[in-house]
């Protein structure tokens, strides 16, 4: 009877959750992979009108045989690998700066370097474009007097382009959530530490980097998926300038250049259903190792 | 690029799509309003960017009580109107009536996004306007558009500069190299003109002056020549352009392009008819000094493409085709139309119908060219318009892999050429793709 009755209020109680999820998840998802298995034929010189026909998996193996496509994902892999360790490096060193006791002015600071996460990622990227344009941007004129030229549009400039505005956007995002974990750490120990004769860059890396480990997992792991969903900024980079960065710098903008560009929505959706698995196996990845990694620790 | 919440959207197409067929549930269906006659006057909707578009439609209004046109401006074609349009069809939900521009009317076409109007184009309406517009909108037999404006090329430039420079008004492109060196001796920061990256309409126009025909229908296959001497030749000419550093490299219209033009850094713009309206309203401090002068040729004779220009098509949606065909008619074919708009003091519109020319030229205040007769440039360049240019169906994706490819030539990563044969090779696998029989 008690059973019964739980199971309703469970019941009850997750019913929002499960219209919700089913609306704006699984439909969409399901969508998604419907459409991906049509395409569109048209006769004669194409004006007659066209219609859809079921084309299996060839959307897929067109996306797949387009070397565009490709090279989006040999540009996250680059992005990744410079990107992650950056912000994850970089976030902590100052979260932890801000907790050590050298620090001064904290709320100041955990302020001044959240402000730029307020600002939204398509006005930050205009900012950047701006700030990035020869004969506009103060910086680029002030380089260029120091005698550092820099195309920061150019093929080898378009990757770190991109990548210091999303760091600008999200250091500090991510800083706050490894101080607010490094607040709860307890106090005791690391006055245990200090008895103990160890010195404050002793206490940081042995003491209290792995204590707040948790933390340090989810934020790569959102920082994994949010890096293959790069798009607004590369996208504002494109529209606004004749740069190296194409329509098809990364697979988002790939499925997004294929709908609305090129009308080929069979082709944008499987471009979105694989660039979603690809996301799947890697949360489930990076989970995993971090998972295995704690447990022997 | 937001960790903390785009991990619910691994599918932004799929979503998207699913929420354009959501919203097409609820509108649309509101019974046939086709008639004109009745005492309810019928709503319509239009959607454009042209300038000036607000000052027509108040004119219609005003004038009119059987029709009411509401007027949504959107982003220009190339800066998302397009897709827009795109999607608000898909999604049930499009206006009556919208821009397009010629290169990209072949391609809504082949997408089932406009109606068939050739019921409501009756001959007497269609030879009023240039022939090669005409041309541009009929396609399998069929008018699609009513053409607005012809938008012949045309090269402005900074008189004051160029005298004192001491450098010609070029002719030929000959020349126009010549001159480009000359305005970069006199001053080492200035140019005579841009290459834009982001426009490929603008070196196809170059292409169609120069007589190339990258599409060309024969029968029911579509044969895809972008290889031909004329086009071979614009590529190379731009190319070393490039490389020799006589024109700059900037997207059109950009804060950079527009801010070197304040500044003297570029002091030509090589455009089409409808650029005069946008310099004036651009640089208003610089009146008084541009001039307008027929786009240099090949063989010093006129020659001109087309480089961009509008026309009215109607969604496929829409049930109020006779009434939003009537007020395209109004726009493109009388006095009061188009007087309406050049009025509004941001257009310099050269329309497709002859007739209304005397009055365009009028209504357009000439003061910023320092009352040039600048129609009477458009008028010469219209008539040498060349008649062989036709569009293919997938604007959309040849343009796309032209202007990606541009990017990297402005970069030094690749050249126009090979920009050119990337934009052809995306074509004629696209026609395949689509089920079309192609050669090239």
């Amino acid at each position: 009877m008690k059973a019964t009755r739980t199971h309703t209020a469970a019941g009850v109680l997750l019913t929002p959750f499960f219209v919700l999820f089913t609306l704006v998840m699984v439909v969409p998802i399901g969508y998604a992979v419907w459409l991906s298995l049509f395409t569109e034929k048209q006769s004669g010189l194409g004006f007659g009108g066209k219609e859809t026909v079921f084309s299996g998996l060839a959307n897929y193996a067109a996306a797949l045989g387009d070397p565009a496509f490709r090279e989006g994902f040999a540009v996250l892999l680059g992005y990744c690998v410079f990107y992650i360790p950056l912000m994850i490096g970089g976030a902590l060193a100052l979260a932890l700066l801000l907790d050590s006791t050298l620090a001064r002015a904290r709320r100041f600071f955990q302020l001044a370097l959240f402000l730029p996460h307020a600002v939204p990622g398509i006005i930050a990227a205009l900012i950047w474009v701006y700030l990035y344009t020869p004969q506009l941007s103060p910086v680029v004129d002030a380089m260029e007097a120091g005698g550092i030229g820099f195309d920061f549009f150019a093929p080898e400039g378009a990757l770190p382009s991109v990548i210091n505005i999303a760091l600008w956007e999200w250091l500090g995002y991510n800083m706050v959530i490894f101080y607010a974990a490094l607040q709860a750490v307890d106090r005791s120990v690391l006055e245990a530490a200090t008895v103990d004769g160890a010195g404050a860059w002793r206490i940081a890396l042995s003491i209290k980097v792995p204590l707040i480990r948790a933390s340090v997992v989810m934020v790569a792991l959102f920082t994994v998926i949010g890096s293959l969903q790069l798009f607004t900024e590369p996208l504002i980079i494109n529209k606004g300038t004749g740069s190296s960065v194409t329509s098809t710098w990364t697979p988002n903008m790939y499925a997004y250049t294929a709908a609305f560009d090129r009308n080929d929505y069979g082709l944008a959706a499987a471009a979105s259903v694989l660039l979603a698995l690809t996301a799947a196996l890697l949360s489930f990845a990076v989970t995993r190792f971090t998972g295995r990694k704690g447990k022997k620790a | 690029m937001s960790p903390s919440w785009n991990r619910t959207s691994p599918a932004i197409v799929g979503a998207a799509t699913a929420l354009a067929v959501l919203t097409a549930c609820g509108g649309g269906g509101n019974g046939s309003n086709d008639s004109t006659d009745g005492t309810k006057p019928v709503s319509i909707t239009f959607w454009g960017w042209a300038k000036g578009s607000k000052e027509v439609v108040d004119a219609f209004n005003a004038s009119h009580k059987n029709i009411r046109v509401k007027y949504e401006e959107i982003p220009s074609g190339n800066a998302g109107g397009y897709a827009k349009i795109s999607n608000a069809v898909k999604a049930g939900n499009a206006p009556d009536l919208v821009s397009i521009e010629y290169p990209m009317l072949p391609e809504f076409v082949s997408q089932g996004s406009v109606q068939d109007i050739s019921g409501h184009l009756t001959d007497d309406v269609k030879k009023k306007f240039l022939p090669q517009a005409v041309e541009l909108t009929t396609l399998g037999g069929k008018n699609w558009a009513v053409p607005f404006d012809a938008s012949p090329q045309a090269f402005y430039y900074r008189k004051d500069l160029f005298t004192k420079y001491g450098v010609e008004v070029p002719t030929t492109w000959d020349e126009f190299r010549e001159a480009a060196e000359k305005v970069k001796k006199a001053d080492g920061k200035a140019r005579i003109g841009t290459f834009f990256p982001d426009d490929p309409t603008t070196f196809q126009a170059m292409a169609w002056q120069a007589g190339a025909q990258w599409f060309k229908a024969e029968g029911d296959t579509w044969k895809v020549d972008t290889s031909d001497a004329a086009t071979t030749k614009v590529a190379a000419y731009w190319q070393g352009l490039l490389d020799d550093g006589l024109v700059r490299n900037n997207a059109s219209f950009s804060p950079e392009w527009t801010n070197s033009l304040k500044s003297g850094g570029t002091i030509g713009y090589l455009g089409a008819s409808w650029g005069a309206g946008v310099l004036t309203g651009t640089l208003p401090e610089q009146s008084g000094k541009w001039a307008v002068a027929p786009m240099p040729s090949w063989d010093g004779k006129p020659a001109s493409g087309m480089l961009g220009g509008s026309t009215f098509a109607v969604t496929k949606g829409s049930d109020k085709t006779g009434a939003a065909v009537e007020f395209a008619k109004w726009m493109t074919t009388t006095e009061d139309g188009i007087k309406a708009r050049i009025a509004s003091g941001t257009s310099s519109a050269f329309p497709a119908a002859a007739e209304l020319r005397p009055a365009a030229k009028q209504a357009f205040d000439a003061t910023y060219y320092g009352g040039q007769d600048i129609y009477q440039v458009f008028e010469d360049a219209g008539a040498s318009i060349s008649p062989h240019w036709a569009w293919g169906p997938s604007t959309g994706t040849t343009n796309t892999v032209i202007k990606d490819e541009f990017g990297r030539v402005a970069r030094g990563g690749a050249t126009i050429a090979d920009a050119v044969r990337a934009g052809h090779d995306a074509t004629v696998s696209e026609l395949k793709k689509r089920g079309l029989k192609v050669e090239g």
